[in-house]
């Protein structure tokens, strides 16, 4: 997340300076208006602080680690301004003498994770706590999902700066800073955030919420009420029966699903998501679904004993995807995620380039994502036989894809060790 | 190599625990090497601090404005003299900078080599893949390489031949506020306790974990180490605030001054900004 320089134009990373170097001074004249003379220590120790959670290495579902940032933890408790300050202080300190991003680049550094990600923290974080008591779990689903946002933002400001550079600063058809556009800076940053750095970040600091409200109450109520000068609701921890909170994700799905299906379709509810749903043959579709189901009772109980242990979460909830991934072939035309790139074309009006060279790759092998045998892909072969063959075809893409991932990071971690020996550079 | 030389990497699985105490202690031997380079007796090393970061960032401008490779070539000769000339070890330098780059610079330049449009190198076909760079996307990758190359390494010589007291005192230069200076070098000076604090707790659970844990207790105890951290700030600040007020600490803050700009410190600056300059003229001109 940390941008070296060279990836920003100057005036670009300059430039920031001027959305920064105002919020400092802002942040400064609010939070000594609170701390007066305690301003200086207060802050330097949690600038500190901040430094030293950045090094940790947290362990990421799937076995291998990401760094976390702190910075709605920190928000959370000092408040969006302080949060600014700390924040801003570790990351000038990892750029100056640590060589953790670029010197130019400080400003933008600073924007992404220094000043965006504690102030989109902390907004969600209050927006979602509302007014309930501070010991609530409430409290702790608040600050987790208000950090995955912070973050994912944050990530997101980092995909545009970094994509907006070829459309600025171009010579002779060559890009001169980092040569992705937006198309595919955006989306990159996000994916890798998105299933990664943001769900640790939104982990650890669920889990610091509730260790502070179990061990150290006193910091989510008095103290951040003197920095940030918000007035705390005070009362007593209530607890929600697990089947209300997931009948209220239930019947908040289905509602936000009938109302995107409404937009999409147009207003009538036949032509939900721009599908034609009158086409759908629904006894071959409920055939599809028995088939889909015994294979999932199958196969998953199958898949949780047979994998190890460390990665029994992620590679059961990886074949349950395989398996659910033919209900896209019940809409009738374009299914989500699968689209050949006519359809994409047909849909957004162009074709990443990255898309359609790549396409070339994965079309070989699989055309339209089905084995290429006549029981499953033939022009008029039951739902249920394409279905079978979509996961089969599901199965091995996991498979090569985990190869893939395996050989990939077993080269990183050969590289990163050898180059630890040297010089010991910390991963960005 | 690696499966020989960590015994908990044996099973394909290198420890979070052992990652962050890397990191840690990586971190501390860094900044003692530091200092110890920068306070040795070489040519950087005699200048300035303010006329320093004056050259320093001129230079890095200069570096990311120009967009020829043969100026960016020149420039990365240029610095590896200043090095030279500070004592510097050269091999060292030169592995720190150009070690960590390809981790980052490599995952994110590489693909663009083939995806940018334009003309093409050569086109070889591997099956349904064709392995064909073009060359705009092959100059813009070097050229971001290059320039990437030139700014570390003028970042790491800064902080090589600067102590960090000094770096901070030149910031006044350049009319950072006093506050956030103070903040800074009071920070620095934290960081190294809290870190010592952090591996401590990372090495006694090392110490005394011996089965295998499941993800979920392993990241309820991060967090309930940085809750811990936070507990532990809020007190230190406490205790530091105090300290500072027995001694007088009325919350404006004063330093002294020592530094005096001599000629060869103005001349220093004056020829960073001569090279700059003529980097930027020239790389306008060259392609």
């Amino acid at each position: 997340m940390h941008i070296p320089d060279g990836y920003l134009s100057p005036i670009i990373s300059l430039g920031m300076g001027v959305a920064t170097v105002p919020t400092w001074a802002v942040a400064t004249r609010r939070v000594q208006r609170v701390l007066t003379t305690r301003t200086v220590p207060l802050l330097a120790v949690f600038a500190a602080m901040s430094f030293t959670v950045m090094m940790f290495n947290v362990p990421v579902p799937g076995g291998t680690t990401a760094h976390a940032v702190g910075g709605t933890l920190i928000a959370i408790v000092l408040g969006p301004w302080a949060a600014v300050i700390a924040v801003s202080v570790a990351l000038i300190i990892q750029a100056l003498f640590f060589g953790d991003g670029g010197v130019l680049a400080i400003f933008a550094n600073c924007l992404n994770m220094g000043i965006i990600l504690p102030f989109v923290g902390y907004v969600a974080y209050r927006l979602l706590a509302g007014r309930s008591p501070v010991l609530s779990t409430r409290r702790v689903w608040a600050a987790g999902i208000a950090a995955y946002v912070a973050i994912t933002v944050s990530a997101l400001a980092v995909g545009t700066e970094l994509g907006i550079q070829p459309m600025l600063f171009s010579e002779n058809g060559h890009a001169l800073y980092s040569p992705y556009g937006l198309a595919e800076a955006i989306p990159t940053m996000l994916a890798a955030h998105l299933f990664g750095a943001s769900i640790v970040e939104a982990l650890v600091t669920a889990f610091g919420v509730a260790y502070l409200q179990q061990r150290h109450p006193e910091y989510l109520t008095s103290l951040r009420g003197v920095v940030a000068g918000a007035d705390v609701p005070e009362g007593e921890t209530s607890r929600r029966p697990l089947w209300q909170t997931g009948g209220a994700l239930v019947v908040g799905s289905i509602i936000l699903l009938t109302i995107a299906g409404l937009v999409t379709g147009g207003g009538d509810i036949g032509k939900a998501f721009g599908a034609d749903w009158s086409q759908v043959d629904w006894p071959s579709v409920a055939t599809m679904l028995l088939v889909v189901a015994v294979i999932a009772l199958i196969l998953l109980p199958l898949a949780w004993f047979v994998l190890p242990r460390r990665m029994r979460g992620v590679g059961t909830a990886f074949v349950a995807a395989a398996i659910i991934a033919p209900l896209g072939l019940i809409a009738p035309g374009f299914a989500y995620g699968e689209g050949s790139t006519e359809d994409v074309q047909a849909a957004f009006g162009y074709i990443p380039q990255g898309l359609h060279d790549l396409s070339s790759v994965f079309s070989a092998p699989f055309a339209g994502y089905n084995l290429p045998l006549p029981f499953f892909s033939d022009a008029n072969a039951a739902l249920w036989q394409q279905a079978i063959g979509y996961e089969i075809a599901g199965f091995i893409g996991i498979l090569l894809l985990g190869v893939a991932m395996y050989a990939i990071t077993g080269l990183i971690r050969r590289a990163g060790g050898r180059a630890s020996d040297a010089a010991s550079p910390r991963p960005v | 190599m690696s499966a020989v030389r960590d015994p908990a990497a044996q099973d394909g699985h290198v420890g979070w625990v052992e990652h962050t105490l890397a990191g840690i202690t990586g971190s501390i031997e860094r900044a003692v090497f530091t200092e110890e380079h920068a306070r040795s007796r070489g040519w950087l090393q005699r200048v300035d601090p303010r006329a320093k970061l004056g050259m320093f960032l001129i230079v890095i401008l200069a570096a990311s404005l120009s967009g020829s490779i043969v100026i960016e070539v020149g420039l990365y000769a240029v610095v590896l003299a200043a090095a030279v000339a500070s004592r510097v070890p050269t091999d060292f330098f030169v592995k720190r900078v150009w070690l960590g780059i390809p981790l980052f610079a490599g995952i994110v330049v590489i693909p663009a080599i083939f995806f940018v449009p334009g003309e093409r190198l050569f086109d070889l076909a591997l099956g349904p893949v064709h392995l064909a760079p073009s060359i705009p996307g092959l100059i813009g990758a070097v050229l971001l390489v290059a320039r990437v190359g030139v700014s570390v390494s003028l970042a790491v010589l800064l902080v090589l031949t600067t102590p960090w007291a000094d770096l901070l005192k030149s910031l006044q230069a350049i009319r950072v506020p006093q506050l956030f200076i103070l903040v800074l070098a009071m920070a620095y000076r934290y960081i190294f306790l809290f870190l010592h604090l952090a591996s401590g707790m990372f090495e006694a659970r090392k110490s005394r974990v011996v089965a295998r844990t499941s993800g979920g207790e392993q990241r309820r105890w991060i967090s309930g180490t940085m809750g811990n951290l936070l507990n532990r700030s809020f007190k230190m600040s406490n205790d530091v605030y105090a300290a500072m007020s027995a001694r007088g600490f009325t919350g404006s803050i004063r330093t002294f001054n020592t530094y005096r700009m001599r000629r060869a410190d103005w001349a220093a600056l004056g020829g960073a900004a001569a090279v700059s300059t003529v980097a930027v003229v020239a790389g306008r001109g060259v392609a």
